[in-house]
């Protein structure tokens, strides 16, 4: 994921877990794939996005908020920096 | 702060956050529609005491409970006949039908053909999943015929509703078709019939993987919205032969009416009442 580093970091995606369903939307739509899905599950047994720029730094969220139009359960904010 | 994070923010003001997560299941598409919904009401700038939606019964019905303005959760099938009545008592809301298939076209379906020739001023909102979700995956009249369900284990004899076509025969001024996966299309043409007047329909092709899919070779989420992705095909100026809609055969979406006025029901009912007052 090199090629990311071109991007300039926009914005942070917050997920509310305890909404998700682990439909994994987001994951596949990602156009940078900037969330992955984690090992620990919430209180429904379904495993929650988690979003990678925090573990890799070379993926970048470039703000685009498709993540959160694919979203079937409002469980994803993407925080614009600045 | 961007106009797209204030709408995420302004979207949950519309939502009833207290009754989420909601009962639909993993990768559900009604939940996609609804986040268009509301993120086209919020562009509008509709004020919520402005704003009414009407359900009836089954998976899509139940979008009434989460939408934080006044709804309507209606008997089978008669979520027109309830929303006709909201727009004659109170002309100035904006009144949307949010239901499913089987409750518009199958248990009400006469009330949406008498609706729209009439062409009374709501907003249809048809999310079409292909079966009866609710129920258990029972065969309903807008599953493509050869698909496999609880009730035609061997495959479905019927042939499913064309609702374009049909909307379109009886006149109505806004007619689209979308399916889950085209969320920023989808979220324009609400946005654009929000601002019509008359009978506007927008049919939904959404994924039910749980009922649907599972039994026609789509097991999970994604490969159901891969199916979309794959076979869908922008037409605006389709056929009525093309917008028929085939089992695993291509899905021809867009924009296939739209035309200004056409004077609505309500109008027409204005006019009668002020030629009897004279």
């Amino acid at each position: 994921m090199s090629q990311n580093k071109k991007f300039k970091r926009k914005a942070t995606v917050k997920v509310l877990e305890e909404r998700c369903k682990g439909c994994w939307y987001c994951v596949n739509y990602c156009p940078t794939k900037v969330l992955q899905v984690s090992e620990k599950m919430n209180a429904k047994g379904y495993h929650p996005p988690v979003f990678k720029e925090n573990i890799d730094e070379n993926v970048v969220c470039i703000g685009c908020h498709l993540c959160e139009l694919y979203c079937p359960d409002f469980a994803i904010v993407v925080e614009e920096l600045e | 702060m961007s106009q797209m994070t204030d709408m995420r923010k302004m979207e949950e003001e519309w939502l009833r956050t207290e009754r989420l997560p909601h009962v639909w299941c993993p990768g559900c598409g009604i939940g996609i529609v609804l986040n268009a919904f509301l993120r086209a009401v919020i562009r509008r700038n509709i004020p919520k005491e402005k704003m009414v939606v009407v359900s009836g019964i089954g998976c899509t019905g139940r979008t009434a409970g989460y939408v934080n303005v006044d709804s309507f959760h209606t008997t089978h099938g008669r979520a027109i006949p309830f929303a006709v009545g909201i727009k004659f008592a109170r002309p100035d809301l904006n009144v949307v039908v949010f239901s499913g298939d089987g409750d518009l076209f199958a248990i009400g379906g006469n009330h949406f053909v008498n609706a729209a020739r009439r062409n009374h001023d709501l907003l249809i909102i048809a999310v079409n999943n292909f079966t009866y979700g609710m129920t258990g995956g029972q065969h309903g009249p807008t599953t493509p015929t050869g698909a496999y369900t609880t009730t035609t284990p061997y495959g479905n004899p019927d042939r499913p509703f064309n609702i374009p076509h049909l909307a379109i025969s009886l006149g109505a001024p806004y007619v689209a078709r979308w399916t889950t996966y085209h969320v920023n299309q989808l979220q324009n043409s609400i946005y654009k019939a929000l601002n019509m007047k008359g009978f506007r329909v927008i049919e939904i092709i959404s994924q039910c993987p749980t009922v649907y899919g599972r039994r026609n070779s789509m097991r999970s989420p994604m490969s159901m919205m891969e199916y979309f992705q794959k076979n869908s095909v922008i037409n605006n100026k389709a056929s009525y032969e093309e917008m028929e809609l085939t089992y695993n055969g291509k899905i021809v979406v867009g924009e296939f009416r739209n035309v200004g006025g056409i004077p609505s029901y309500e109008e027409r009912y204005e006019e009668i009442i002020r030629r009897a007052q004279e």
